[in-house]
């Protein structure tokens, strides 16, 4: 990676993490799309499986510090995502808005299961209610959010022609 | 070449798991920290590199909080915006009785409240119906009135209601004269045109008679229907008029005719008893600030005169005492004294004796001139309220 893509890199990065803490709890919605998951899974598939690990490692100690109760559920998530989100970027992260659009949410999804399998704050139905409705919910949103922001964002997020 | 490469993934592939690993590890070591460990490392990566993180959604949460509260804060302040406007009529209605009850504890009896509803037609402007009728005592041209002055007369009376017709009305006519009791004349309303509608005008007023802007105008007592002393309006200008022996004011109304709320309706027994000291006026305090002068000029010259008689009192029992010698206080030395003692002085005293005589006699003026000076502090006290 050229350092205009690393630099244009860490500029959206540092974008979707203050969308996640502005627009977020701005529209306060019951299934919320996280910037976070998309700044992961947009770094992820620019960099080698282990560095997305540790990105998503200091990214979930970073996120769950606000969560202090469910410190290190957001952190093996977030690596879990991390590493696979890389591992897969070739299968998934083609030209393809639909699969663009499936990658973010099946990265929410997986990121949402893990947390709340780990966090072990839900249990039973709600634990359910939560996997299978609110989190694809979540996860939907997310998808959307990312979409969006490809379209919007693509000159940043484009490689640099020579 | 190609084991050489698959030997190089398959490395890269390890070393990727093994971070995994150890990143899963540290995750998971982190999830398993006690609470008191927990807290403390939570807490001090949100005071140090989250603090601005932590301000940003504070702040939109607020922002989000109060555009939820928006609506509902909006509703709040357009209804308190409403009964502040209903405030306001009360307020002015709460006036209005407080000056009605006013009136009508200085007018002390005769009078009959009424409330005036107005109609809606072109006619009504001229009349209204009251709610009082001959049950209450009301009578054909029973003289109405405001805490302000004059409101009109009642024309028409039913057992329960009335009907009176207000200045306005174009047949309304009540005699006046200038406060000071100057000139005299006949009120009546000012049919001009409609910038100067709902005004009065003074007619009648002798042309050597000259009244300045401001002048209070009061019903005269003349005619025998409105009683004496009841403000009618105050003097705007003059109205030049093709009339060459007589002059026409025009007059700003004591009491506006879509003011008029709640209103007395005077008896006839009551009428013709007069109204000393029901309306105030300017006349009327300065009457009053006169006679306050004088009380006081009168209480100073009551404590001067207790003062010269109690001196004289005083001068006179030093006299007396003077007969067996000692001198008071403030009084005449025993050598300047008359001799009064007659044949007492040839009889030998005994010392002692005399020296308790008049220490006792000391004793006694000096009380009797004490109790002279209180009651002069309370005849001085009461004089001045005895005045007013």
């Amino acid at each position: 990676m050229t350092l205009g893509g690393t630099v244009r890199g860490v500029i959206t990065f540092l974008i979707l993490i203050l969308l996640h803490y502005t627009l977020r709890p701005l529209l306060g919605w019951r299934a919320p799309m996280d910037f976070l998951v998309l700044a992961l899974l947009l770094t992820a598939i620019r960099v080698r499986p282990a560095v997305g690990a540790v990105i998503g490692l200091v990214l979930g100690i970073v996120s769950d510090s606000l969560t202090p109760d469910a410190l290190g559920a957001g952190a093996v998530a977030m690596t879990v995502v991390g590493y696979l989100a890389s591992w897969l970027k070739a299968v998934f992260f083609a030209d393809n808005l639909a699969l663009n659009a499936f990658f973010f949410f099946l990265g929410k999804w997986i990121f949402d299961v893990i947390y709340f399998t780990v966090e072990q704050r839900l249990g039973g139905i709600e634990l359910i209610q939560q996997v299978l409705l609110w989190s694809p919910l979540s996860a939907a949103g997310t998808a959307v959010a990312g979409v969006l922001l490809l379209l919007i964002m693509r000159p940043l997020l484009e490689p640099a022609r020579a | 070449m190609a084991r050489a490469v698959r030997s190089s993934g398959s490395s890269s592939s390890r070393i990727d798991l093994i971070v995994l690993g150890a990143a899963a590890f540290l995750a998971l070591a982190a999830r398993g920290l006690p609470p008191n460990m927990r807290d403390p490392l939570a807490s001090s990566m949100r005071r140090t590199f989250l603090a601005p993180l932590v301000m940003l959604q504070e702040r939109a949460e607020a922002s989000r909080r109060s555009l939820l509260l928006d609506a509902d804060r909006t509703a709040i302040r357009d209804s308190v915006a409403l009964r502040a406007m209903a405030v306001s009529a009360l307020e002015s209605e709460n006036d209005r009785l407080r000056e009605l009850i006013g009136l009508g504890a200085r007018l002390k009896w005769g009078f009959i409240p009424a409330e005036a509803l107005h109609g809606r037609g072109v006619r009504d402007v001229t009349t209204m119906t009251l709610t009082a009728g001959s049950n209450a005592g009301v009578r054909r041209l029973s003289p109405v009135i405001a805490p302000e002055g004059v409101v009109g007369m009642v024309s028409t009376v039913d057992p329960t209601m009335s009907e009176a017709m207000i200045w306005t009305h174009s047949d309304f006519r009540v005699s006046a004269m200038s406060e000071d009791g100057a000139a005299f004349g006949i009120a009546q309303a000012h049919l001009g045109s409609a910038t100067t509608g709902f005004l009065m005008e003074l007619r009648g007023i002798p042309f050597r008679s000259v009244l300045k802007p401001g002048a209070q105008i009061v019903s005269s007592g003349l005619g025998g229907v409105w009683p004496r002393g009841i403000p009618i309006g105050t003097v705007l200008e003059e109205v030049k008029t093709a009339e060459g022996w007589a002059r026409t004011y025009l007059l700003r109304p004591a009491v506006p005719p879509a003011d008029v709320g709640a209103v007395m309706i005077l008896r006839n027994d009551r009428a013709t008893k007069g109204f000393e000291n029901v309306w105030s006026s300017a006349a009327a305090a300065e009457a009053a600030a006169a006679r306050i002068v004088v009380a006081g000029d009168s209480a100073a010259r009551t404590a001067a005169l207790a003062e010269a008689a109690a001196r004289r009192a005083a001068l006179d029992t030093t006299r007396r005492d003077g007969t067996v010698g000692g001198q008071i206080p403030g009084g005449l030395p025993p050598e300047l004294m008359p001799d009064t003692s007659g044949a007492q002085s040839a009889v030998p005293l005994d010392p002692d004796a005399a020296a308790r005589r008049a220490a006792a006699r000391r004793a006694a003026a000096r009380r009797d001139s004490i109790r002279r000076d209180s009651l002069e502090r309370d005849s001085t006290g009461r004089s001045p309220t005895r005045g007013i």
